[in-house]
């Protein structure tokens, strides 16, 4: 009976090639959203007037809020981390069936990107809270669910450092990046359903334009190919050093 | 004389819980008198407003304090006894589905939850609530506290297993458990609440939450019987 | 200004320092871990630099 051959992922192939003209489409991308953002996008409309105006042309009834530019970069880089928990949960998935330990640095470089970009959300988020309603944290759905979720991360790798059999990390690690990947979506619905003053559920005003939504797609897709670019590298950095680890051994013996 | 059914293994790991239990009565007693120390703390910590608080609304919340950090303790040393002994060896050397061992420890967790609520939930009553009449709903709160012990149980049994052989092996548990029941706590203390307060519009902060947070349980225990082999097995 | 026009474009500039630290802090962090993750390739590929050296003259001295 022969075996099928599992294929392990690697540095240094094909996909690292792409990583750092990803990075720089990413970073080019991106910085044209930024720019879409301010002078692309139609300001959103805040609080009524009590008089109209006719601005260029055109009927204005409400204050323009440019406060809401940040959404542009929040909606972005909140599902960015999602998709790299995603992965961080699939390579988790993958180890548990194969037990190849390659797929467990894979997992644990895409939650350390997960919690790059959860410090982001987090950032952006909060800076947009401040602003709109005056205090520094809500206990809102998506503040909420993304402070649990930066927390598990950090408990994923207080746990990593804790423990020395790397089979036993690795199993543990995988199991929990399974666990957060179920509890996060739930954490979301439940606040988001449940009916409460503590936890507001921020409604958006109506849908989006189709400049607001042609300016999240730049910046998100921007943001993907930075993500990508950054998985590549820091996955060739994870790489290198546990060869380096190996061959020391090697010497050593 | 074949291998004995999974049901008949279940009934077995959780005697050998309960009945060490009975004998030891270690557990209940120091879960039981953790619970009051923590309305100690409460005392204290509610003294300056204790008479102008609306005990009514934060009841609900203060009680499920009491019981996430009474779990915390009781989970903890769950497996403690396993690890002591090596009991955990012996078992494992059973040719056994291991999501039976998570079974039986889960409902053995869920039991002696269980009775410690049985005593803290009328201590709490007792010192904080007598002021006050009970409104007519009150016995509600017997079922959001079942459906968030039977979740707390089950996860914190997984967590539990985990954490046992890691170093500061409780401080783990603590940070893993309490993100993850985030969700479970904030359905539970919405529906406890609500049945504490029995006003007119209970039901609608009753219901919502009680049938999400069964979702949470029935989603929870199953990516945690699954992942169970797993676990036990490293 | 015009009194209606000033109330348009009155949460402008109280909201200017939010929307540019929210931007700013975003591109300095990813600014700063490129950089982290691009030295410590750096560091690491000298590191393995000099190992490889160090295996090939003990397998020179051996061989011989």
């Amino acid at each position: 009976m022969v075996e099928k051959k599992v294929r392990i992922p690697e540095a240094g192939q094909w996909p690292d090639k792409l990583a750092l003209p990803a990075l720089a489409a990413g970073a080019v991308l991106t910085t044209v959203g930024f720019l879409m953002a301010f002078l692309f996008a139609a300001p959103v409309n805040g609080a009524a007037l009590d008089t109209p105006e006719l601005v260029n042309g055109v009927m204005v009834t409400h204050q323009q809020l440019i406060s809401q530019k940040i959404f542009y970069f929040h909606m972005p880089v909140a599902i960015v981390s999602f998709v790299m928990l995603i992965f961080s949960a699939y390579y988790g998935i993958r180890f548990l069936t194969t037990r190849e330990q390659r797929f467990d640095t894979c997992s644990r470089v895409a939650m350390e990107l997960t919690l790059l970009f959860v410090i982001f959300t987090m950032v952006t988020g909060d800076l947009w809270t401040r602003f709109e309603w005056g205090v520094w944290w809500t206990w809102e759905p998506r503040l909420t669910t993304y402070l649990i979720l930066m927390l598990i991360v950090i408990a994923y790798f207080v746990m990593r450092n804790s423990i020395d059999d790397p089979e036993r990390r690795a199993t543990y690690a995988s199991v929990i990046s399974l666990i957060a990947f179920v509890d996060v979506p739930i954490c979301f619905m439940i606040t988001r359903l449940i009916p409460s003053s503590v936890h507001p559920v921020i409604a958006r005003e109506g849908g989006m334009t189709p400049d607001m939504a042609a300016t999240v797609l730049v910046v998100m897709i921007g943001m993907m190919l930075v993500a990508f670019g950054l998985y590549r590298l820091r996955f060739r950095e994870a790489r290198l050093a546990e060869r380096l680890q190996a061959l020391k051994d090697q010497l050593e013996d | 004389m074949g291998r004995p059914s999974a049901f008949a293994q279940y009934k077995t790991l959780l005697a050998k819980d309960l009945r060490q239990e009975f004998r030891t009565r270690e557990m209940l007693t120091s879960m039981g008198i953790y619970a009051l120390l923590v309305i100690i703390v409460y005392g204290a910590a509610l003294a300056l407003t204790a008479r102008g608080i609306d005990i009514a609304n934060m009841g609900g919340g203060l009680l499920w304090v009491l019981i996430v950090f009474t779990s915390l303790l009781g989970l903890g040393r769950s497996f403690a006894h396993e690890k002591e002994q090596a009991c955990m060896d012996g078992i494992m050397l059973v040719p056994l589905d291991r999501s039976v061992i998570f079974l039986a420890k889960a409902t053995a967790n869920i039991l002696f939850m269980l009775a410690v609520e049985v005593i803290t939930v009328p201590l709490f009553y007792f010192f904080f609530m007598s002021g006050q009449p009970v409104a007519a709903t009150f016995f509600w709160v017997v079922a959001p506290l079942l459906v968030g012990t039977i979740g707390m149980a089950g996860i914190g049994t997984m967590l539990s297993t985990i954490t046992m052989n890691t170093r500061s092996r409780d401080v783990m548990l603590a940070i893993l458990f309490i993100p993850l029941i985030y969700p479970l706590l904030y359905a539970c203390v919405t529906a406890t609440t609500a049945a504490i307060a029995g006003t007119e519009f209970w039901t609608d902060f009753f219901v919502m939450p009680l049938v999400l947070a069964c979702g949470y349980d029935v989603v929870m225990l199953l990516v945690c019987w699954v992942l169970y082999d797993f676990v036990v097995s490293a | 200004m015009n009194p209606i026009l000033a109330d348009i474009y009155a949460t402008v500039i109280p909201s200017a320092p939010f929307i540019i630290a929210a931007y700013a802090i975003l591109w300095l962090a990813l600014l700063v871990y490129v950089i982290k993750v691009v030295s410590g390739l750096k560091k690491t590929e000298a590191q393995m630099a000099v190992l490889e050296e160090a295996v090939r003259a003990k397998e020179g001295g051996v061989s011989r």
